[in-house]
């Protein structure tokens, strides 16, 4: 093994930037440690904050006569900014930044294009209120109220479509397979449906059902966090990760020793969660959608975003509706 | 009701290796706690400091920040285990150090006019252990002992948090399946409860046994 | 040589050949010590787990501030969590003493029940269960209640034991003297159980300290949930969790010492009163 401070790229942020950015997370009270800014693998780049900014103000804004007709979108105006609920540790769909305690990625910027929708403006950073969610917390969140909206890489599956309404799909990611870069005898998951591989998810996960039912030989074994998971790769507990495509893909930059391989087995929809108590708040949701599959802005945030580590051109956005739970 | 029938296989197992968890730390914590013990008490100043330490890391260490440790940090040393095991010795480390403490101050208990006594008497070290010793000691040290036990069927919910799939972990995933909260918490509530107190009865009973026959043999020994 | 208490139980004052067996048995351990870290080094070395970045990352000062934010986490929900459990606790304990049969029923069913299962249970019904019923709390609480539940069970046995330790005499005194039985209780049982139970105590702190660690469940940044985060950043997995670990042993220690020290102190005053004398609890395991 070669020295791991030069082999990681990560840790090439590290020393007197990782410890500046550090200093100031915890003095602004943020509770969460930067996975740095992944470099691009694909040629495209990744959004900087100012770009990121002005994709988001550049986006549509509602008619004021349609946010006070619809009682749901009334309501966050009032309140003067959109409750969401996410992830702060995703480092392509909404990572934070310790030195600007900003969000950035795809979810955080259709959350906050979502907003800016709504409000208006050009105050990025007081467009969304936060609020940490977990794969076991996602749908109480939206049915206690305590947020507006999940956007958080949220499968929209029938299951979870009884306990929330979903707006979308804005995304369609799928399973995938991850295993360590070192490992030439799993090209897909076939390789996996043998006796005695090991595979690993999350617990609450949608991969648990693909897992049941593309891969019922193999061992699993669950864990509810994405860092256990990828422990259990990279020191060989199991074979293999399976878990939605785009994290996989994040794990892969931020760990230099993993890689996913094959094609997605499965087509994961993403949608907004929202709540089911107001029919109002779907179709308004969707509504903004439309507008920004229509108008290139979905495609703009996708290549400032999911792009560079996806090979290829953006995909056309998904239909909206269309799968179950939708 | 129906979800507890239609997964009481899955309840049994996650029951089952929560047993198994318990009985095989609390076994290997008795064994590894006096072998520590004898450490901690031998004439062998090396041993003693060896004894000390373990005795000290190991009671002050909570069990998840071990258990998290030996799951995911050892393996980077190379020291794979599978996580059942990982949980097993995690409870052994952990109960041992309580174990070796009970016993050593079981033994603080009797007095010293005891073994100078059996000494005098001409016993040797096994006599004087196993005729003087142990039957007074023992007595003070089996509530402590049954308390290890009984922190080991509790320590070992926390195995839930590295992936075992004992009852807590069977109890939150099929909550998060059912979302049948209160029918499930209960159950395994009750199934912690009845463990519990049944060791501790078990206890009780033993203890009033323990006592009665050093009672005796004190009695027949004036 | 040192001669504890339980070492002169075992054995007599060795003679000069036991003196030299030992002396010869010293050496011999000492060494097989030394192969012993020589072995775990080499392990270690043989992984690449021995370099020098990979366990000195924490000194950068970016990492310490971070890791020290996480020991004030675990402070701030240790301490809030006995300024409850410890008062909480002692009612119970009253509870479970007095005569009156209904208030007692319910002090024993608590403490038995929350004695008796895993404080992660508690924990996963504040996370996963009760907020569907409409109790969703902040973070913080969802780690800091349970903590108060379990510990409020076992500080009610401290206290009680603590009580029942106080000379029967004592009480018998007080009534003479035309107290009521709540007054002998206020003023004269009380002080004195508090006294004998603040070691114990000490030890419950340490149990609340282990217990705070399950903010790694529920995400809430203490100590251990802080690690977690840092290894995701630095990789380093081995490294992160030994340094935790040993800052948990190095604080429990420090609060342990305390408590042997206020033990050893409180037996020295009250030596020849040997029914007031109170074993340290030990069974703070999780």
């Amino acid at each position: 093994m070669s020295s791991p401070l030069t082999r990681r790229g990560l840790l090439g942020l590290g020393g007197a930037l990782g410890a500046a950015a550090l200093l100031s997370a915890c003095s602004s009270s943020n509770d969460t440690l930067p996975v740095a800014t992944p470099s691009s693998t694909t040629g495209k780049t990744v959004f900087t904050q100012e770009q990121y900014d002005a994709l988001v103000t550049s986006g549509p804004v509602a008619p004021a006569e349609m946010v006070s007709q619809n009682a749901w979108a009334q309501a966050i105006k009032a309140h003067g900014a959109l409750r969401r609920a996410g992830t702060d540790t995703s480092p392509i769909f909404s990572l934070r930044n310790p030195s600007t305690n900003r969000l950035k990625g795809f979810d955080a910027g259709i959350a906050d294009l979502l907003a800016h929708y709504i409000l208006g403006g050009s105050d990025v950073a007081k467009l969304t209120e936060f609020s940490k969610t977990t794969v076991d917390t996602r749908e109480t969140m939206i049915q206690n109220k305590t947020v507006d909206v999940t956007i958080a890489t949220y499968s929209i599956t029938p299951a979870r479509a009884e306990k929330v309404a979903f707006a979308g799909p804005y995304f369609v990611s799928g399973t995938a397979v991850q295993v360590k870069r070192s490992n030439n005898d799993i090209k897909s998951y076939a390789d996996l449906n043998v006796d005695g591989k090991k595979v690993t998810t999350e617990t609450n996960s949608t991969a648990i059902a693909a897992i049941q039912k593309f891969i019922p030989k193999a061992e699993v074994t669950l864990f509810t966090e994405n860092d256990a998971c990828v422990a259990a790769v990279r020191q060989g507990r199991v074979d293999a990760y399976i878990l939605d495509q785009s994290i996989l893909l994040s794990n892969a930059v931020n760990y230099d020793d993993l890689k996913v391989v094959g094609e997605p087995f499965t087509t994961d929809p993403y949608g907004i969660g929202l709540t089911k108590d107001d029919p109002g708040a779907k179709t308004f949701v969707n509504d903004f959608l439309t507008k920004i599959f229509t108008d290139g802005t979905w495609k703009k945030l996708y290549d400032g975003t999911v792009g560079p580590y996806v090979a290829g051109e953006a995909p056309t956005p998904p239909a909206l509706g269309g799968v179950p739970g939708a | 009701m129906e979800i507890i029938r239609s997964n009481a296989g899955v309840l049994l197992d996650g029951l089952t290796t929560t047993i198994l968890l318990t009985v095989l730390g609390y076994l290997g914590a008795l064994v590894v706690g006096i072998v520590v013990a004898i450490f901690r008490v031998s004439p062998i100043a090396p041993l003693r400091a060896v004894g000390t330490v373990y005795v000290e890391f190991f009671r002050n260490v909570p069990l998840l920040s071990l258990l998290i440790l030996v799951a995911f940090g050892l393996p980077d040393a190379g020291l794979l285990l599978p996580l059942f095991w990982c949980g097993v010795v995690s409870l052994i480390a952990s109960g041992s150090a309580f174990v070796c403490e009970s016993v050593r101050s079981g033994i603080n208990t009797v007095s010293l006019g005891q073994s100078e006594a059996a000494r005098a008497l001409g016993m040797g070290f096994g006599q004087q252990l196993r005729l003087v010793i142990l039957p007074q000691a023992l007595a003070s040290m089996v509530q402590p002992l049954v308390n290890v036990l009984i922190g080991t069927l509790i320590g070992s919910s926390l195995c839930s948090a590295i992936g075992i799939s004992e009852i807590t972990n069977v109890t939150q995933q099929l909550n998060i399946k059912y979302a049948e909260a209160v029918l499930l918490f209960l159950v395994s509530g009750v199934a912690y409860l009845v463990m519990a107190l049944g060791s501790g009865a078990l206890g009780g009973v033993l203890e009033r046994r323990v006592a009665r026959s050093s009672h005796q043999r004190r009695q027949v020994q004036a | 040589m040192s001669t504890q208490p339980s070492q002169r139980i075992l054995f007599d004052e060795p003679g000069p050949r036991g003196r030299r067996t030992i002396a010869l048995a010293t050496v011999a351990v000492a060494l097989l010590i030394i192969a012993l870290v020589i072995v775990v080094l080499a392990q270690l070395d043989a992984h690449d787990q021995l370099e020098p970045q990979k366990w000195f990352f924490f000194t950068q000062p970016g990492f310490a501030t971070y890791m020290a934010y996480g020991i004030v986490g675990t402070f701030r929900a240790t301490l809030v969590a006995a300024v409850f459990a410890f008062p909480f606790g002692l009612l119970l304990a009253l509870g479970r003493l007095t005569r009156q049969p209904l208030v007692h029923a319910v002090c024993v069913g608590w403490v038995e029940f929350f004695r008796s299962i895993p404080m992660l249970l508690v924990v996963y019904a504040f996370l996963l269960a009760l907020p569907s019923y409409g109790l969703n709390l902040d973070i913080y609480w969802k780690l800091v209640i349970p903590m108060i539940l379990v510990n409020s069970a076992t500080t009610a046995e401290v206290f009680r034991a603590g009580i029942l330790a106080v000379e029967k005499g004592q009480s018998e005194a007080a009534q003479s003297l035309g107290m009521s039985a709540r007054m002998t209780m206020a003023l004269v049982v009380l002080p004195q159980a508090l006294r004998l139970v603040l070691p114990n105590l000490l030890t419950q702190l340490v149990s609340l300290l282990k217990d705070s660690t399950l903010g790694y469940v529920v995400s809430y940044p203490e100590l251990m949930e802080r690690g977690r985060i840092l290894t995701s950043y630095t990789h380093y997995l081995l490294q992160t969790y030994t340094i935790v670990a040993v800052i948990y042993v190095l604080l429990n220690f420090g609060l342990t010492r305390l408590a042997g020290y206020l033990q050893s102190r409180g037996n020295r005053k009250s030596a020849g009163h040997r029914g007031s004398r109170t074993e340290l609890a030990a069974t703070t395991m999780a």
